[in-house]
């Protein structure tokens, strides 16, 4: 065997070997510096002006990495219960300091930022600032003023300024009827479940996103249930006219005649009665009770 | 006309061919094809324009480093290889050889730039299943680019005339950062208040290379209209800068002694 074939020899089986070696090292050094890095998790740089001029002019292609990364940030931290987003906004301002224009990141920041931890950040008035950036920079694009009177109706309870930011978006050309209607609504009928329902049902159907689809289907649902239980505390007062006791469970409705089929929420478990008659969310049932804008789901608290 | 600055430009592309400077085409189309696959499992709302800003920004830089790397070494390279003296002992003129040089790695640039182009378009076909009116200022901000790189090649061409290749790249990429800045140079002596430093940052402001005028990849990725008057504002300028510097580099290759 000659030197080179030696050599080639030694090459196939070496270099497999080695690699083997080096990355068995670097899982360890991933391991001892886990903290480390977890510490590290911050921004060099904050300022979306300095950032914007070092770009190179490559400042729309940088705003879709910030952007990027803001959703894998909020991604990977959602849910923890006890959660803080503390790069959220920087992350989010930069993003759109960079590309006014990138209007996902004005919509889909809104609601990382406005809803309450461990799903959002509860930044309600960082929400609003970064939503009214964006009006500033796409004055043509609705969708913004019906996020701002949304933020202003929902977490700020400013009913009046809701009213005037769904008033503004209206006046847009391209504006869909229902937005001059809740201008009206959100004034008068400030804390109806009918109205909450609306906003709701219309942030269902206008968004592609299916994070914020299905949080807004969450809302839906318990607001849904916050109806049927008013409905069957109604219920329970009724039988208790006509039998001088309140119902021990929802099934006594329909032997009753009061309800043509056992009552279930909308995950599809049955209510129950407590011994004061008041209706009740199944304990089992993973549906959410608001009872109106501002306050926050009861799992938020936890 | 004279038909020999075509000779030297067909003959410098075919060089560049030949030195497989085209394949970084598939550098750009494995880009290209993983941002179309994944953007849309790591991203939110922004899968078409991130395919387009990505698509026009990896342009830009590919094609940014080949007129540099490659328009560097266009007239040093000849001297190096002593090709240039049997090309020179022709009946060429140094102006005809410059201009030659320059329209063979434009050429370079152009093909690079529509192969690249066609890319971008397949990928966002992938992505959004449909092409817009609104894409076709997609096709304007390749053209802006295209203009950008003829200016960063007759910049680098004009350094390779008389300076080493690496201080060429020193100058060229000095040149064109500074001329991304250029605005900022302009402000930066309205704020000094003095009518000296003013006029001194308004003189450097005019002379150096606006490649800010050519940037419009995010008017693109939204897919708004780029202004009509933008079009033949940057094509002009592009052609008297590229012609101010193409005769400013005839004149040194010219003069310089070759022996």
């Amino acid at each position: 065997m000659n030197s080179h074939r030696k050599l080639a020899l030694l090459a196939a089986v070496g270099v497999p070997l080695l690699f083997v070696a080096v990355i068995t090292l670097q899982t360890r050094i991933d391991v001892s510096t886990a903290a480390e890095v977890q510490s590290q998790q911050e921004l060099l740089l904050s300022s979306g002006t300095v950032i914007k001029r070092l770009s190179l002019g490559y400042d729309a292609l940088l705003a879709d990495i910030y952007w990027t990364r803001a959703v894998q940030y909020y991604g990977s931290n959602a849910g923890i219960p006890g959660v803080k987003f503390p790069l959220l906004w920087p992350l989010l301002d930069i993003t759109t300091t960079l590309d006014p224009k990138l209007t996902p990141a004005y919509r889909f920041g809104a609601v990382f930022l406005s809803e309450q931890s461990p799903v959002g950040a509860g930044e309600p008035e960082l929400a609003l600032k970064l939503t009214q950036k964006g009006i500033a920079a796409n004055p043509q694009d609705w969708q913004m003023n019906a996020t701002e009177g949304f933020l202003y109706y929902w977490y700020l309870r400013e009913y009046q300024k809701s009213s005037e930011a769904y008033l503004a978006g209206s006046k847009n050309p391209l504006a869909p009827g229902w937005l001059a209607m809740m201008a009206a609504q959100v004034v008068l009928k400030a804390n109806e479940t009918n109205t909450s329902e609306m906003i709701w049902t219309e942030i269902y159907n206008s968004t592609p996103n299916p994070s914020i689809r299905k949080s807004a289907l969450l809302h839906l649902e318990g607001l849904h249930a916050s109806q049927d239980i008013e409905a069957l505390n109604q219920l329970a007062q009724k039988y208790h006219s006509i039998y001088g006791h309140y119902p021990a469970s929802v099934d006594v409705l329909v032997q009753a005649g009061l309800a043509r089929t056992t009552p279930v929420d909308p995950s599809g478990l049955p209510y129950i009665y407590d011994a004061d008659g008041r209706a009740q969310l199944n304990p089992k049932s993973e549906i959410v009770i608001e009872s109106g804008p501002a306050t926050p789901p009861k799992v938020y608290n936890n | 006309m004279s038909s020999i600055p075509a000779v030297v430009a067909v003959n410098t592309f075919r060089e560049a061919v030949r030195d497989r400077v085209l394949y970084n085409l598939i550098f750009f189309a494995l880009l290209m094809m993983g941002a179309a696959i994944l953007v849309g499992q790591i991203s939110v709302g922004i899968e078409r324009i991130v395919i387009v800003n990505l698509g026009l920004s990896s342009i830009s830089i590919f094609g940014i480093i080949m007129a540099i790397f490659i328009g560097v070494g266009l007239v040093y390279k000849e001297i190096e290889k002593r090709t240039l003296y049997s090309l020179l002992a022709k009946p060429i003129k140094r102006w005809e050889f410059i201009v030659g040089k320059f329209g063979g790695l434009l050429l370079t640039l152009a093909v690079n730039t529509t192969f690249m182009l066609l890319g971008l378009f397949v990928a966002l076909l992938y992505v959004s299943r449909h092409l817009e009116r609104g894409d076709w200022g997609i096709v304007e901000a390749a053209y802006f680019i295209l203009l950008q790189l003829a200016l960063i090649t007759a910049l680098a061409l004009f350094f390779s005339c008389f300076s080493s290749p690496m201080l060429s790249t020193l100058f060229t990429l000095g040149i064109y950062v500074a001329g991304l800045f250029s605005k900022d140079i302009r402000e930066i002596g309205a704020l000094t208040k003095s009518p000296v430093v003013e006029w001194a940052c308004k003189a450097i402001y005019y002379a150096l290379p606006n490649f800010h005028n050519f940037n419009v990849i995010a008017l693109a990725g939204h897919g708004q209209p780029i202004p009509a008057s933008l079009l033949w504002q940057n094509t002009l300028y592009a052609a008297l800068y590229v012609l101010i510097l193409l005769l400013a580099s005839a004149a040194v290759f010219s003069g310089r002694n070759l022996k």
